[in-house]
């Protein structure tokens, strides 16, 4: 029976086919570690945000005159209204984190390289998108920091050459942060959710084409890979497990360690808070911002801080595979780069003082020196490398994939298994 | 790159934050009925006349189990589900203080510092030589001492002021977010079960990947 609408189907819609080509046998390097669950595990936050937003727009009402009181009304009300409200506003701070992670990993060992690069393109729009989606929710609750945050950020585009004021007015829908804002924000909070998840099916189907990446760096022979079911779902969702814990610790005992105490008081025009500040998520890019004395250059800044990652794969000009883990020099920078995020971080969250303005400097300084550098960087380093003599675990992995190409001219790809 | 390095300690050092919090006394609060039942009732004896808890209604008092008696001697005419307003309208408060009293439904989550800013706050009343009342948490407040904590010398009184401070700042943390503790509870639960389901996924995953070779 069970065969007979599967037949029914399959001949009117690719769903055996599909889960063969996708599931049982899209084939997955074997060496992938734990840091390749997180792409899985940003997927999931993305369900899991959409699943809890939907229910909270059903008791959200924007509007300046009841928003901060409907939240309220979520956290008092309804029945686990407040389950739901810290399960989202941690799910956003989890998102930022889960990303994070994914793209770090991308970064240390090198994933944006061809053939993937349309993949971290693709991925740098959809954290774009998440950005949008995250900075727009912020000023749903209506609260001090929601209302000047969004001030500050829209103001952000007076920097728009000729029409700057224009510009700003248009994005609020007035002279000023109010109820245009809220209901515009609103709804573009509820439709970037859907646009992201139309990325992620491009972003997937990109990587059903190129297939995983892997921590050699190498494309592995086709005996190295094995099926993503039930291999790397099992792993998933152990993956899945352990995020959970760690979420659910924050939404259950901690929610409101990653709330601005201000965000409690409801906005009010008239008084601005002694300290603006984001949330964590945007703080190394806020303090980029910050660095620069000049508006226009700040904005310009802070923008490329983010763009700038597009570049990577043709500033990185070496040849040698494996990211990171066999390039001493690279994995140098790779961590310099983590601790100046975290610098950059720290910065962003303290109130301006002569010392952290300094030390913001410096920390945007590096953070661009080291994307301008990397090219030299780079080649440099490909050639010592090559000079001093490669080690003998890569040179085997490196013969063995060129044997593998010689031998199957066609499919050179990783993972093709035919 | 010496001087950078002193930067960055001093960076850490001039962190205001920190120095805020160190003049807060860090305070549990209580999370039982009787605490909280004491907490209301000085609450209403003491800050009722100015401040709202508009999102704390009499009907929700009823509920977490205070006496009724008392509910109905605090609510007069009003209906069960009228919120606690405050006695002082907003022109007469305009009068006194030229400000209208922050409402304090949500005062515990909304200061930096929570439950521990609210009861040094309230007990940060000194006077100077020269009689003036001064707050050392708040200096720039309009409220008049409310608890006497500046005019009270006596060790005992002091004991009792500090100890009715505690039973309102408990109040409020309840106030602020009355699902807490159905929260802690269920948080159990949830953390226990995840526990165990992920232990079992780790054993389904070793067992699946025990197949290759």
């Amino acid at each position: 029976m069970t065969s007979k609408i599967i037949n029914w189907v399959d001949r009117r819609f690719p769903l055996s086919s599909f889960v063969k080509h996708d599931l049982t046998e899209y084939p997955t390097p074997r060496n992938l570690s734990y840091w390749w669950n997180f792409g899985f595990l940003a997927g999931f936050v993305l369900v899991l945000q959409v699943a809890t937003g939907v229910f909270l727009a059903m008791h959200y009402k924007a509007d300046v005159t009841l928003s901060f009181d409907s939240i309220q009304h979520i956290m008092r009300d309804v029945n686990y209204g407040w389950l739901l409200r810290f399960m989202h506003a941690t799910g956003a701070s989890a998102f930022f984190l889960v990303i994070y992670i994914h793209m770090a990993r991308t970064l240390y060992y090198g994933s944006y390289r061809a053939p993937r690069e349309l993949m971290w393109w693709t991925g740098q729009g959809l954290l774009l998108l998440l950005m949008a989606t995250a900075f727009m929710g912020y000023l749903l609750p209506w609260g001090q920091m929601s209302f000047w945050g969004a001030t500050v950020i829209t103001n952000l585009f007076k920097a728009t050459p000729f029409y700057g004021e224009e510009v700003v007015s248009w994005l609020r829908g007035g002279f000023s942060v109010g109820d245009p804002t809220l209901t515009r924000f609103f709804s573009l909070h509820y439709l970037l959710p859907f646009l992201i998840l139309g990325g992620v099916v491009v972003h997937l189907i990109a990587l059903h084409t190129v297939k995983s990446s892997n921590p050699s760096g190498i494309d592995l022979a086709a005996k190295d890979n094995i099926p993503f079911h039930p291999y790397f779902t099992s792993k998933d969702f152990y993956g899945l497990g352990i995020f959970l814990i760690i979420y659910c610790l924050f939404v259950f005992f901690f929610p409101n360690s990653l709330m601005e105490p201000a965000n409690n008081i409801p906005a009010n025009p008239m008084q601005t808070p002694t300290h603006i500040v984001p949330e964590w998520y945007f703080l190394p890019f806020y303090a980029i911002l910050r660095s620069v004395p000049d508006l226009v250059g700040g904005v310009v800044a802070m923008g490329l801080s983010v763009m700038v990652f597009a570049f990577m794969p043709y500033l990185d000009r070496s040849r040698i595979p494996g990211g990171a883990r066999y390039r001493p020099w690279y994995r140098m920078m790779f961590y310099v780069f983590v601790v100046d995020m975290l610098v950059l971080g720290y910065v962003g969250y303290t109130p301006p003082s002569n010392e952290t303005l300094m030390m913001g400097r410096i920390a945007t300084i590096i953070y661009f020196a080291q994307f301008l550098l990397l090219p030299f960087i780079s080649r440099k380093e490909e050639r010592w490398l090559i000079q001093r003599g490669l080690p003998s675990e890569l040179k085997e992995l490196m013969a063995s994939d060129t044997a593998e190409q010689n031998k199957i001219q066609s499919h050179r790809r990783s993972g093709d298994s035919k | 790159m010496k001087n950078l390095i002193v930067t960055l300690l001093l960076c850490c050092a001039a962190s205001q934050v920190w120095a805020a919090e160190a003049m807060l006394e860090n305070i549990k609060v209580d999370t039982d009925l009787p605490a909280i039942a004491r907490g209301v009732d000085d609450l209403m004896n003491n800050c009722h006349s100015c401040h709202n808890l508009k999102y704390i209604t009499y009907l929700n008092l009823a509920k977490l189990g205070i006496d009724r008696k008392k509910i109905d001697e605090w609510r007069g005419d009003q209906p069960m589900d009228a919120p606690l307003s405050g006695l002082m309208s907003d022109e007469a408060a305009m009068q006194s203080f030229n400000l209208v009293p922050p409402d304090l439904s949500l005062m515990t989550k909304a200061r930096e510092g929570g439950a521990s800013y609210v009861y040094s706050y309230l007990l940060g009343y000194y006077n100077t030589a020269d009689g003036v009342t001064h707050n050392r948490i708040f200096p720039a407040t309009h409220m008049p001492d409310p608890l006497g904590m500046s005019t009270t010398t006596d060790h005992a009184q002091r004991e009792e002021i500090k100890k009715t401070a505690h039973d309102i700042v408990s109040f409020l943390s309840w106030a602020a977010d009355p699902h807490e503790q159905e929260r802690y509870r269920l948080g159990y639960y949830v953390i226990g079960y995840l526990v165990i389901l992920t232990l079992l996924l780790y054993f389904v995953k070793k067992q699946i990947w025990s197949r290759l070779k």
